[in-house]
């Protein structure tokens, strides 16, 4: 469906401005489309929707002295890691795509950086922060988020600072690679600053039932509550949390809060829980990519989707806007230039300051850390761009 | 105090075991059919309940009584239509059926309802109940007594109803209860419907307590082949006591190895059952 | 048996290896015309081919509906995995991969081919369930939730690797055919087929149910755990939901049904076809894939039991192979 729908966009972009040229370039978006991770995919492709529109709508992509349309290639992997990597391949050897944006996720990204390496073709994970995925020394793979430290150490840094009684720290994670990864991450944050972990276990995918492992947190009396997971996971632990009356002064979840789906599920649950993304739509960066400021870009995606977007969103309109600047400065669609613009890339951008590191993961972010206050997320962290401050205390 | 608290955080779940697992057994026990369906009229019913209370804010308690002729007349269907014809072939072909009806239930649904999990909100919400140092929801309490009566309830239609002894019967000697003059395939697809009603009044207990999504189905179908082994086949009473089982062992494996082993220790159970003693806790199979 | 028997059971046999080796010339053909991606999709048909021939001999040939393929396969994958990240040369890290799921199945049929029918359907499905958390816990080792990565290979260029995984695995299919071959021209098959008839009386007869089963369960994890193996160090990277999906034991299953069950060919077939239906509905039918693969295997138990073999053999007039 959203194949037919692109190519009808495409063909009606393609009829309404005959003085352009028919050149196109074709980028690949494999997209769990179907199966347990299609809320996600949603997300992804509303962000790299309104990049190609955006795109296009200026005129196409600068190469050297023409310009060229942009056309999204998407297949459904089917939330299967393994077909993640077949689309990989078959949007290379039989969409002959010149770009490539990974597949959603940590785990699906890592599998298909092998397809794109083999084949060199530069490729863009809008939604991969696991430092894992970028060790493999591949040279074609560059990331839009931070490793999963930059988020914890901020927040352990906040924490420390503003609330120095805290000292027990109590770690659920879900026994997946994102959401373990970074467990592991702050684990090793809150020890880093003489924090007690009085409590780190993980949970398998797919559980309904978190009381055992509430109770014996609840047992523990911890001051800092850090748990991970997808929104259903989150959603279900809070709740559970208030059934067995467990009270923290500071609770932390990642990565649910974000989104706008969490805080109507969790309804006063949410109330003062702590997170930390990549992208907030508060923070103000003046970037010289196609949106521009982070405010043209929120403003671009609210006209389109009469929403705010979240950070998944931005990080794919992200992925877009970088290749395109890459692309510009390169002059050509040649992958091995392309690629090697990406690696030199030392911008701002409404995403934030970009300059990928020498695995391919970003290292310029300062990722916002946030807190629920009043059913909406404020920013309290960096200073520049904080609205709030940290409240204590979740009921 | 721990213990307690853990000990209670299984029954209560367990309880709600016992009714997911119940008409499970009932189709396995007097059919020989696994139900791979089971798990998807679960998530059927409890979207029900779910889009009952979102539109016209029927209360989850309510939708039980309004789902349960539907899904009782969907088994029935499902039965006389479709597993009637291979009721006689190999034990590979029915499982592999019902397999396949699944996929295509669990599409439909996927497709109806997307992926993302839906969570049924009370307003307002029933709280909880503390007993000193240990604290119960309200919503879970409700659910496990309504799961203990429902499942009572089956086993008084079966030990008590014409329609029960006829089930009973053609699930102790299909032949004799057929000298008997009892309609074998008609018995047959009242079990399923029975079946399949069961699974669909679940659903709405289950939507009160955790968030429902198309992908859960197979979780619970998980559940049902537990409780069935430990409780033993077809039987009501088995049931109970293997959903209560099923739910303290659970609890307490969380607790003793960590969270994410919890539902490998059940799986490790089952197996030792298996091995060991196949015709589960209750000993016999059948009616008593 | 009769000489006039005896003289048939050869002629079969000689039959059958003929068409096999006939079928696998064929089959070696594409690396040399086609493109990546339809060596990749020939590489999973084989991969799948060397799964159903495997739950054969369990499930056709003695009759046990086994849901024990993914256990073997992702345990294949992980053994195949962590031997290499130890160091273990590739080939060798097959080998053991293959060896350990052989041993693994010996040791788990004792205590499962005791029960029969639905029991062991569930139990054997269950322990797939128990593998993954193990090796899903067993974090420093596999890498747990987190997935385990394996080295691309170097010095070799896209095509050629293609080209390598495509005919190894057509090399394990073809090892996996001569011993389906083997089994079902010799004495184990015939022990297997009384077994599957009726165990009791074969029993009585003297054949050797627990040998014959358990020889028969392990080959049907001996190549499967292989096959997991290559495909590990064909994707590079793998994760315990992946490997040991419950597909991975469905999939033969139905493939073998839709080929039918009882010939030798018919795994082969039934992978083929069922693969290319697949990839057919995969670039259609976005939303309803798994909707529709759940219709055909309705439509396939229902009206088509025995299979396409089945209807080939209908043509031919009840033989019986």
């Amino acid at each position: 469906m959203s194949l037919l729908r692109t190519s009808l966009a495409a063909i009606a972009l393609g009829l309404a401005m005959p003085a352009l040229a028919q050149d196109v370039i074709r980028i690949g978006a494999p997209l769990p489309i179907t199966g347990p991770l299609s809320p996600e995919a949603v997300k992804q492709q509303r962000g790299y929707d309104l990049w190609a529109e955006t795109a296009n709508k200026a005129g196409g992509v600068r190469v050297g002295d023409r310009r060229m349309r942009v056309e999204i290639v998407y297949v459904d992997y089917q939330s299967n890691t393994p077909r993640a990597v077949q689309a990989a391949e078959r949007l290379i050897t039989q969409d002959k795509v010149n770009f490539l944006f990974s597949p959603f996720g940590s785990g699906a990204a890592k599998a298909a950086s092998t397809v794109s390496e083999k084949y060199q073709v530069p490729t863009i994970a809008a939604t991969a922060s696991s430092a894992q995925v970028y060790d493999q020394g591949y040279k074609y793979l560059f990331g839009t988020f931070t490793p999963n430290d930059t988020l914890t150490e901020p927040l352990a840094d906040i924490v420390k600072a503003q609330a120095p009684g805290v000292n027990r720290v109590a770690i659920l994670a879900r026994n997946d690679l994102f959401p373990l990864a970074i467990a592991q991450e702050m684990e090793k944050s809150a020890k880093a600053r003489g924090m007690r972990v009085v409590y780190s276990e993980k949970y398998a995918i797919g559980t309904l039932d978190h009381a055992s492992a509430l109770t014996q947190i609840k047992a523990q009396a911890p001051h800092w509550i850090f748990a991970t997971g997808y929104t259903n996971d989150l959603v279900l632990m809070r709740k559970q949390m208030a059934d067995l009356k467990i009270e923290a002064p500071i609770v932390t979840m990642i990565a649910a809060p974000a989104y706008q789906e969490f805080i109507d599920s969790a309804g006063k649950g949410a109330e003062n829980i702590t997170s930390a993304a990549w992208w907030h739509p508060a923070v103000r960066y003046k970037g010289t990519d196609i949106f521009g400021t982070t405010e043209a870009y929120v403003q671009a995606f609210k006209a389109k989707y009469r929403a705010d977007p979240d950070y998944g969103e931005a990080s794919a309109s992200a992925a877009g806007a970088l290749l395109q600047m890459a692309i510009e400065k390169a002059g050509t669609l040649d992958r091995q230039k392309v690629r090697d613009e990406l690696a030199n890339l030392n911008v701002t951008t409404f995403w934030g300051p970009v300059k990928f590191g020498p695995t391919g993961q970003i290292n310029s972010l300062v990722p916002p850390v946030f807190q629920i206050q009043g059913a909406k997320p404020i920013v309290i962290h960096p200073p520049e761009v904080k609205q709030g401050d940290l409240r204590l205390g979740v009921q | 105090m721990l213990y307690l608290q853990v000990l209670l955080n299984g029954l209560v779940l367990g309880g709600l075991f016992a009714c997911i697992a119940a008409g499970f057994s009932l189709v396995w026990g007097v059919l020989n059919v696994i139900n791979i369906l089971h798990g998807s009229f679960i998530v059927l019913g409890a979207y029900a309940a779910w889009y009952g209370h979102a539109l016209w804010g029927i209360h989850p308690f309510v939708s039980i009584l309004l789902v349960a002729p539907l899904f009782f007349a969907l088994g029935y269907a499902i039965q006389s239509g479709l597993l009637n014809r291979v009721i006689a072939a190999p034990v590979l072909l029915t499982l592999t059926l019902t397999f396949g009806l699944d996929l295509m239930l669990s599409n439909a649904m996927l497709a109806a309802f997307k992926a993302d999990f839906r969570k049924l909100v009370l307003d307002p919400p029933l709280g909880v109940l503390s007993l000193g140092n240990i604290v119960l929801p309200v919503d879970r309490l409700a659910a496990m007594a309504l799961a203990l009566l429902l499942t009572l309830l089956l086993y008084l239609v079966l030990s008590r109803s014409r329609t029960g002894r006829a089930i009973v019967a053609v699930r102790m000697d299909r032949e004799a209860a057929s000298l008997m003059g009892v309609n074998v395939y008609r018995t047959y697809a009242i079990t399923f419907g029975l079946g399949a009603l069961m699974a669909g009044v679940a659903g709405p207990l289950i939507a009160m307590i955790f968030p429902i999504s198309p992908l859960t189905g197979p979780v619970y179908l998980g559940k049902a082949f537990v409780v069935c082994v430990l409780g033993g086949l077809g039987s009501v009473p088995g049931a109970m006591v293997g959903g209560l089982v099923l739910g303290v062992v659970e609890s307490f494996a969380a607790l003793w190895f960590g969270p994410e082993h919890a539902v490998t220790v059940a799986f490790a159970l089952l197996i030792a059952m298996l091995v060991f003693r196949p015709t589960g806790l209750l000993g016999r199979k059948g009616y008593e | 048996m009769s000489n006039p028997a005896m003289a048939a059971l050869h002629t079969a046999a000689r039959r059958d290896l003929g068409l096999a080796c006939l079928l696998f010339a064929l089959m070696a053909l594409p690396p040399f015309v086609a493109d990546t991606y339809i060596l990749r999709l020939g590489t999973t048909m084989l991969m799948y081919a060397v799964l159903a021939l495997s739950w054969n001999f369990i499930g056709g040939m003695a009759g046990y509906p086994s849901f024990a393929t993914a256990a073997f396969f992702g345990l294949g994958a992980y053994a195949g995995g962590v031997a290499q990240k130890f160091g273990i040369g590739m080939w060798l890290a097959w080998g053991f991969a293959g060896l350990l799921a052989l041993l693994f199945a010996a040791a788990l049929g004792l205590a499962l081919l005791r029960l029969r029918g639905h029991y062991f359907a569930i139990a054997s499905l269950v322990v797939a369930e128990v593998l993954r958390e193990i090796i899903n816990s067993a974090t420093d080792l596999t890498g747990g939730g987190m997935g385990l990565n394996l080295p691309l290979r170097t010095g070799q260029s896209v095509e050629q690797q293609a080209d390598f995984f495509y005919w190894t695995m057509l090399g394990l299919a073809a090892v996996a055919m001569a011993a389906t071959l083997a089994v079902q021209h010799g004495r184990l098959g015939f022990g297997l087929r009384c077994i599957q008839q009726n165990e009791s009386a074969a029993d009585m007869l003297g054949v050797n149910t627990t040998a014959t089963k358990t020889s028969a369960f392990a080959l049907s994890a001996v190549f499967t755990g292989i096959a997991g193996a290559i495909y590990a160090s064909w994707v590079n990277y793998i994760e315990p939901p992946d490997v040991f999906d419950v597909l991975y034991s469905v999939k033969p299953i139905v493939m073998v049904l839709l080929g039918g069950a009882g010939s030798a060919f018919g795994p082969i077939i039934g992978a083929g076809v069922f693969l290319g239906l697949e990839e057919i509905v995969w670039r259609r039918f976005l939303e309803v894939h798994s909707g529709v693969l759940g219709l055909l295997i309705v439509l396939l138990v229902l009206f088509l039991p025995r299979g396409l073999a089945g209807i080939a053999r209908r043509r031919a007039r009840g033989h019986t192979p």
